[in-house]
């Protein structure tokens, strides 16, 4: 037996691992197998967009957290033994493949951003280290070989006419010692910035509070969201502490970001990597963020910012 | 007694590292070492649920036999022992190994109530160990936390994950990998400091733990990782900015 095996918090991070799993599953000649806790018409879909094979987890108690699913997983992968399992990077996820992978006895790749094959068909993982500085290149020696992919690292997979596939319930569980006691959602104070199309963020070259009118007023000429680096939020307080950019707080993938007063540390530059223009407004010409921005503006925002806010607002009345 | 146990890494710290002008290879060589970000979070924990139950504090380190250092900077911030685990092979373990070293030597040291590690660490950022030592250890854990207390034998958490807040319960012993935003750590004083030095440490080596110490995951290549940006720079001038402007609708990005 072998497999690609796929698993995710939800349907679309499910279909983002279909298609990198559809492809692995091509170039080694075997079965695609997605793993689920959704209901059967969900199983049914996910047929349709590629899975070979759907395995439905166990359903568990509303006190269970996934923990649960370790033992269901580790025994279907011994008598599986699939050659690559592909679980999505959320926290439970990177949590359960921790779990999984101890059990079995073999590596993981966290965060993965990128896999191929070589050769010999070993799985080239990369993923970054050193707060976003640099890109580590790992391989897996051990089967399963495994990964957690963020959200987001690749495009959902697109459903195909006339596929038929198997679905089977897994229905045994072994019972966490820990009891979930209450779930509630996160009271975001601030808006989800990773689905922003522009973004404007604003950094320690701030010095009042009140210059951040001046960042929302820039962000609204743009139809943006307003961001920030990690001492706003977390050291300064100004901005509430879910709205920090970086390798520890959101990720982003804008089409434009513009820095306000940003200096540019690694940890937040890594968590802008993905945006496809960068533009920087800093009064230090040697701010690290002018190495990483498209487009650099050396000067005071306090002046600069009124200045482009003005010209846009021209150009928008055109 | 409540017994606690506090992991950390000694890792470099990545704001010293530099780009070869090739912009590709790393320059390591005139780098410092920190206590991992998010394991000075754990150790804080740790102490405050100390302070506050009673009971003791053991600061653990995996590592080759410089990172010895770390002990005396560890036990600054408040635990009573120190617990390395030293070997030249410990140099640039692997999560899994990390894992195994771990447990090996937490078993070595008889019974405790509470493991506590960062949730992922500040160079390599795998947030493995944690899950992986519980499991190694037989343990229940509770991962991503930025809230814990204690009611009798059981322990409370608050995880912070993508959908929500989930508050659960699990009784000791167990581990939980904390979150930065759980406590802020306290800067260690000269009387911290100069006491720490004098804190028991015990010292323990690979030839005395049973150990299978294959590595699951190997490292090919580390490179730096490359900002294909245009790095065009301009002035704070009208006309400067009007350029930057068009440029940005040029480029689709504002219209």
């Amino acid at each position: 037996m072998a497999g690609i095996w796929v698993l995710a918090e939800n349907f679309e991070h499910t279909l983002e691992l279909l298609n990198i799993g559809q492809q692995l599953a091509a170039q080694l000649g075997t079965r695609l197998v997605a793993l689920t806790n959704r209901e059967k018409a969900k199983a049914t879909e996910l047929i349709a967009y590629g899975a070979d094979e759907v395995l439905l987890l166990p359903v568990l108690p509303d006190d269970q957290p996934w923990e649960a699913w370790v033992s269901t997983l580790a025994e279907e992968a011994r008598q599986a033994d699939p050659d690559v399992i592909l679980i999505g990077g959320t926290s439970r996820g990177q949590d359960l493949a921790a779990r999984l992978a101890a059990r079995l006895n073999t590596g993981l790749c966290s965060g993965c951003t990128s896999l191929k094959l070589d050769q010999e068909n070993r799985l080239i993982m990369e993923r970054l280290v050193y707060g976003g500085l640099a890109i580590q290149t790992v391989v897996c020696p051990t089967r399963p070989q495994m990964a957690t992919i963020p959200p987001h690292t690749y495009t959902p997979v697109e459903p195909q006419p006339g596929r038929e596939g198997v679905i089977r319930e897994l229905t045994t569980f072994t019972p966490s010692p820990v009891k979930v006691l209450s779930r509630r959602p996160i009271d975001r104070k601030s808006a989800d910035l990773s689905e922003a199309r522009v973004i404007v963020c604003v950094g320690r070259g701030l010095e009042k509070p009140e210059d951040l009118s001046l960042a929302r007023e820039l962000a609204e000429v743009l139809g943006g969201e307003l961001g920030c680096t990690r001492p706003l939020a977390e050291d300064l307080g100004w901005m509430p502490a879910d709205s920090y950019i970086g390798i520890s707080g959101q990720r982003v993938k804008p089409d434009l970001y513009i820095g306000l007063g940003v200096s540019g540390q690694i940890h937040h530059l890594s968590g802008i990597r993905d945006s496809r223009i960068v533009c920087a407004i800093n009064n230090d010409e040697n701010a690290p963020i002018f190495e990483a921005a498209d487009y650099g503006i050396v000067g005071d925002l306090k002046t600069v910012v009124p200045e482009m806010i003005n010209i846009l607002r021209k150009v928008g009345q055109k | 007694m409540l017994k606690i146990i506090t992991c950390f890494k000694w890792v470099l710290d990545e704001s010293d590292i530099k780009v070869a002008a090739n912009g590709r290879d790393l320059i390591l060589d005139r780098v410092g070492y920190k206590i991992s970000d998010y394991d000075r979070n754990a150790i804080e924990e740790a102490v405050r649920l100390q302070e506050q139950y009673g009971g003791k504090v053991t600061a653990v380190t995996v590592g080759p036999p410089n990172a010895r250092l770390s002990l005396k900077d560890a036990l600054s911030r408040g635990p009573e022992e120190g617990l390395f685990i030293h070997d030249s092979a410990f140099k640039d373990l692997e999560p899994a190994q990390t894992a195994a070293v771990l447990a090996a030597a937490i078993e070595s040291q008889g019974s405790y109530d509470l493991i506590i590690c960062g949730e992922g660490s500040s160079d390599l950022y795998a947030q493995q160990v944690g899950p992986r030592l519980a499991e190694k250890l037989g343990l229940p854990a509770v991962t991503y936390v930025n809230k814990l207390s204690l009611e009798g034998n059981q322990l409370i958490a608050e995880r912070r994950l993508e959908d929500g807040i989930e508050v659960v319960a699990v009784p000791l012993p167990a581990l939980v990998t904390v979150l930065p935003e759980i406590n802020t750590p306290r800067l260690p004083g000269l009387k911290q400091v100069l006491a720490a030095a004098k804190k028991p440490v015990i010292s323990l080596t690979k030839s005395e733990l049973s150990l299978d110490f294959a590595p699951s995951l190997q490292t090919i290549g580390i490179q730096a990782a490359a900002t294909d940006r245009r790095r065009l720079k301009f002035g704070p001038e009208a006309e400067e900015i009007q350029k930057v402007v068009e440029a940005l609708i040029r480029e689709g990005v504002v219209s």
